[in-house]
């Protein structure tokens, strides 16, 4: 019956990564510090117009232009988490402050790139992007394999950095339990302004990817955030290894639905699993708790 | 010079009432000193101030003749001063090994941290047999092991604990005094809180007595222990509790 | 943690002073005043049209506002997809117009309650969680609800549906939507007001500072939650329900968007959470401030931007909002201090 099933595994892999590496700055961000980031497709989306404007402008390849999004969008991250999070570490009503901040900043991420790019439906279209492999019949988009294949390898970079630095030592700990983090003598604000730059560098780098992936327009972030939300609570909120498995779960999941149902329905896999999760298991499949309150 | 000095702190949380009402308290090099005190007096609250997890609103605290008060808990550690607190600050996630690790967190010498880990095997064969094992696996008696041995791989100038006893079985509350006995041999010296507070003095070299948010008492332990208005006040139902 | 944000116990103590006994009468000069706004339409040409208008927009959002705050504000669970609700009103009006003709005028108390029950079956199942699960379940639940009409061919789809005016000319057109949103806006209010004295609201603003320790005080917190969710959802599907023919049409891309969800967060921030005045001086002053820019300026991106800056200086510097810090500061006029 399902003649297409080695195509949407094929198509589900390859996108996989590409949404694995969106969420894991979200999952990260909120592991340390426990910020639901609802501006991280917003930061994404920064970084797709910066990567399209080097594209246009600078004819510069997106994969190259990785190169500047990475570092930019971690400086921008430690900057916004100066800002906005640093003073609110004590406050008692931390989580719906956090929460409400990321909103509003997303709301003026919106604004401004309306404002500097207007409406339009942006993409970049390197020569990649519309090239295709083919395995007998499976059809291999260029774009798609490159974006999950470099998506994935980021992860792993992430995840060396998480396991084997030592601030990587100090980001683990703090997501642990940040009180005993303190105790041994970690820097916990210090840790969490750079585990946050971390998490909008993820992005960043997400979001150079995107460019030649996706399409995009200034509010088209809000979809994402739910797509994103969906993978992460699916895996345990904070675990990097949860939002990898989630994110190709739900992508599979979403690209046989596409292929089944109708495209229309794709983005409700997401959803639907995101509300269901959230109701029936708020811990994710895999993760350890998600702190209330 | 004291080793430590306290001098008048005032502390409390957020933007509630002072929990410390003008506690002078002081440490001396090479002791082992225990804070005794009824429930709710301050006694978690005095060492989280010292740590630098709360700030004294009024007063000081002098370690090693240097103004501690407005430093973070990571500049504090890196003066010498560790605190294990009451709640068993492990990482659930992490492996015995990395554990160890953070404990020397603050320690320079990466090299000198292998030799202290070794070490902490060597004290606590326990834990070497399960290096690789997530903290959060480990038994009560092992996670306050493994609490000890970072400890161990720090190796402080003072270290604070807060109730290391709490929840332990007899047997190995008596190996957990030895232990802190075995701190100070290695050349720590030890402020530690004990609800235990027979045993806690039995193993201490002086004592002190905190109600209220004030230092109503102190002097040497067997002087405490033999006080009768301690003894009636602080002691009594300790004593009940442990003979029934 | 300090806990000063919200204080259960009444706090004022200037009951007797003249401020307070002149606040009655001055309300009730306005609300009068209000009333007979449309009076002067007889004088005029139709150019008061445009005050009428943005009366109605006020009212609307006030009804908002003040509705989401008896979840978001006393409560504290916050959502920030109230606007399912408004969705619910909105198209259940505008098919009984289109299907039956009936007009929204009747039809407009029925989907109050139809978005009550449908708020009451939600809540039961997504108030058992808290804190950010709670926060982007009601996220979720907009987006699955957006998926379904965008998709749904019986409810118009992406393109919505185009409602028929009513048979009244320019000059009176808006007259009875604007009698009818007053009311609307005024009867939340009130019921906002009663829940903040009752027994009920107290017990609602013990759970939003600690929910555990309400528990074992004995307020059946679950039965409150849900009730108060179910209370929110009511006045939000009336108001829904008139907007859809004030404006002729319903579709995804108003009702389901999720700045739509967003303002009536905005707007009880800005004047005060957990405060009954604050969500009405909150709404006045976004739909003043947005109406002025985009007449001045033009343009929706200014105002996105506008809503969030907005939010992030109040949530930095006021997080009790206007008429949370004026009370702290203890100069909240007699006029404003409903609570
Ligand atoms: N995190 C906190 N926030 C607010 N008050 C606290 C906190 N921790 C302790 N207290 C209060 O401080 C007082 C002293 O507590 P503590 O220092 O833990 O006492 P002890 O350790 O002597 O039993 C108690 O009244 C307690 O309620
Ligand atoms: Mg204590």
């Amino acid at each position: 019956m399902i003649a297409d099933l080695p195509q949407i595994i094929v198509t589900g892999l390859a996108l996989g990564g590409l949404y694995a590496l969106m969420a894991s700055g979200l999952t990260l961000i909120f592991g340390v510090m426990r910020i639901v980031n609802l501006a991280h497709p917003a930061f994404i989306f920064i970084s797709a117009y910066i990567t399209w404007k080097l594209f246009t402008d600078l004819s510069i390849d997106p994969l190259v232009a990785l190169a500047v999004t990475m570092p930019v969008m971690f400086v921008f991250g430690m900057i916004v988490y100066k800002l906005f999070f640093a003073r609110e570490a004590d406050n008692p009503r931390y989580i719906e402050i956090t929460v409400l901040t990321t909103f509003a900043l997303a709301l003026i991420i919106e604004g401004v790139l309306g404002f500097i790019f207007k409406g339009t439906v942006r993409s970049t279209n390197p020569p990649y992007s519309q090239q295709a492999f083919f395995i007998g019949d499976i059809f291999l988009s260029r774009a798609q394999l490159y974006a999950g294949l470099i998506g994935i390898g980021l992860i792993a970079f992430l995840w060396v950095i998480l396991q084997y630095t030592r601030i990587g030592y100090a980001i683990r700990a703090t997501t642990q339990n940040r009180s005993a983090a303190q105790v041994v003598g970690v820097n916990v604000e210090r840790t969490s302004m750079i585990a946050f730059g971390l998490g909008v560098a993820m992005a960043g780098a997400a979001g150079s990817l995107f460019s030649f992936v996706f399409t995009f327009f200034p509010g088209g972030h809000w979809e994402w955030l739910a797509i994103l939300l969906a993978l992460i609570v699916l895996g345990g909120m904070g675990s990097l290894p949860g939002a990898v498995i989630g994110a190709y779960l739900l992508t599979i999941a979403s690209v046989f639905v596409n292929d089944q149902i109708g495209f229309k329905w794709g983005p409700m896999t997401f959803f639907l699993a995101l509300f269901i999760v959230l109701m029936v298991r708020p811990q994710g499949l895999f993760g350890s708790k998600i702190e209330a309150t | 010079m004291s080793l430590l000095e306290i001098d008048g702190v005032v502390a409390g949380y957020g933007r509630g009432p002072d929990i410390l009402r003008g506690v002078d308290l002081t440490v001396e090099e090479g002791e082992v000193q225990c804070i005794i005190g009824p429930n709710g007096a301050g006694k978690s609250t005095l060492l989280k101030t010292i740590a630098g997890l709360l700030r004294p609103r009024k007063g000081r605290v002098v370690f090693q003749g240097e103004v501690l008060n407005g430093l973070r808990p990571d500049q504090i550690i890196r003066r010498g001063i560790a605190f294990l607190p009451q709640e068993r600050s492990l990482f659930p996630d992490m492996t015995v090994l990395e554990n160890l690790r953070m404990g020397g967190y603050a320690l320079e010498d990466k090299s000198l941290m292998s030799e202290r880990i070794e070490e902490a095997f060597a004290q606590f064969p326990i834990l070497k047999e399960r290096y690789k094992q997530k903290a959060r696996t480990l038994s009560g008696g092992q996670q306050q092991m493994l609490v000890m041995g970072r400890a161990l791989v720090l190796r402080p100038h003072l270290v604070m604990l807060d109730e290391p006893s709490l929840g332990l079985a007899p047997q190995i509350v008596a190996q957990l005094f030895e232990i802190v006995r075995g701190f100070k041999d290695q050349g720590m010296t030890v402020l530690m809180v004990e609800q235990n507070a027979r045993q806690g003095l039995n193993c201490a070299d002086r004592g002190c007595v905190l109600d209220l948010g004030q230092r109503v008492f102190d002097g040497p332990a067997d002087g405490i222990l033999d006080d009768p208005r301690i003894q009636e006040l602080y002691l009594g139902t300790q004593k009940k509790a442990e003979t029934s | 943690m300090a806990t000063a944000d919200v204080s259960v116990t009444d706090n004022r103590d200037t009951t007797t002073s003249s401020g307070y006994k002149s606040r009655k009468y001055i309300l009730g000069v306005i609300v009068a005043a209000l009333a007979l706004v449309p009076v002067l339409q007889w004088q005029t040409t139709n150019n008061l049209n445009f005050w009428l208008n943005l009366l109605i927009i006020i009212f609307l959002w006030i009804t908002m506002s003040t509705s989401w705050n008896i979840i978001g504000g006393y409560a504290g669970y916050i959502s920030l997809g109230h606007n399912v609700f408004a969705a619910i009103g909105g198209y259940l009006a505008a098919m009984l117009l289109l299907r039956l003709d009936i007009p929204v005028f009747v039809t407009a108390p029925f989907a109050g309650l139809v978005a009550m029950v449908v708020g009451f079956v939600i809540g039961l199942i997504t108030l058992r969680v808290r804190g950010p699960a709670f926060i982007i379940s009601t996220i979720a639940l907009v987006l699955v609800l957006r998926t379904i009409i965008d998709n749904w061919d019986f409810l118009g789809g992406v393109r919505g549906l185009t409602l028929p005016l009513i048979g009244l000319d320019v000059q009176l057109v808006k007259i009875p939507f604007y009698y009818a949103m007053l009311l609307v806006a005024l009867l939340s209010i009130y019921f906002s007001y009663w829940i903040r004295h009752s027994k009920f609201g107290l017990g609602l603003r013990a759970i939003s500072q600690d929910e555990i320790k309400a528990e074992t005080a004995g307020i059946p917190t679950k039965m409150y939650k849900v009730l108060a969710y179910a209370a929110s959802a009511f006045f939000i599907g009336v108001a829904g329900a008139l907007w859809s023919q004030y404006v002729t049409f319903v579709d995804p891309g108003t009702y389901l968007i999720i700045l739509f969800g967003a303002r009536p967060v905005l707007m009880t921030l800005l004047g005060g959470k957990g405060t009954v005045a604050g969500p009405v001086v909150g709404a006045a002053l976004v739909i003043l401030a947005t109406e002025f820019s985009e007449s001045q300026f033009g343009g929706t991106e200014l105002n996105v931007i506008g809503v969030g800056v907005v939010m992030i200086i109040v949530l930095l510097f006021f997080p009790d909002g206007l008429v949370g810090s004026l009370r702290r500061a203890g100069r909240l006029p007699a006029l404003l201090d409903w609570d």
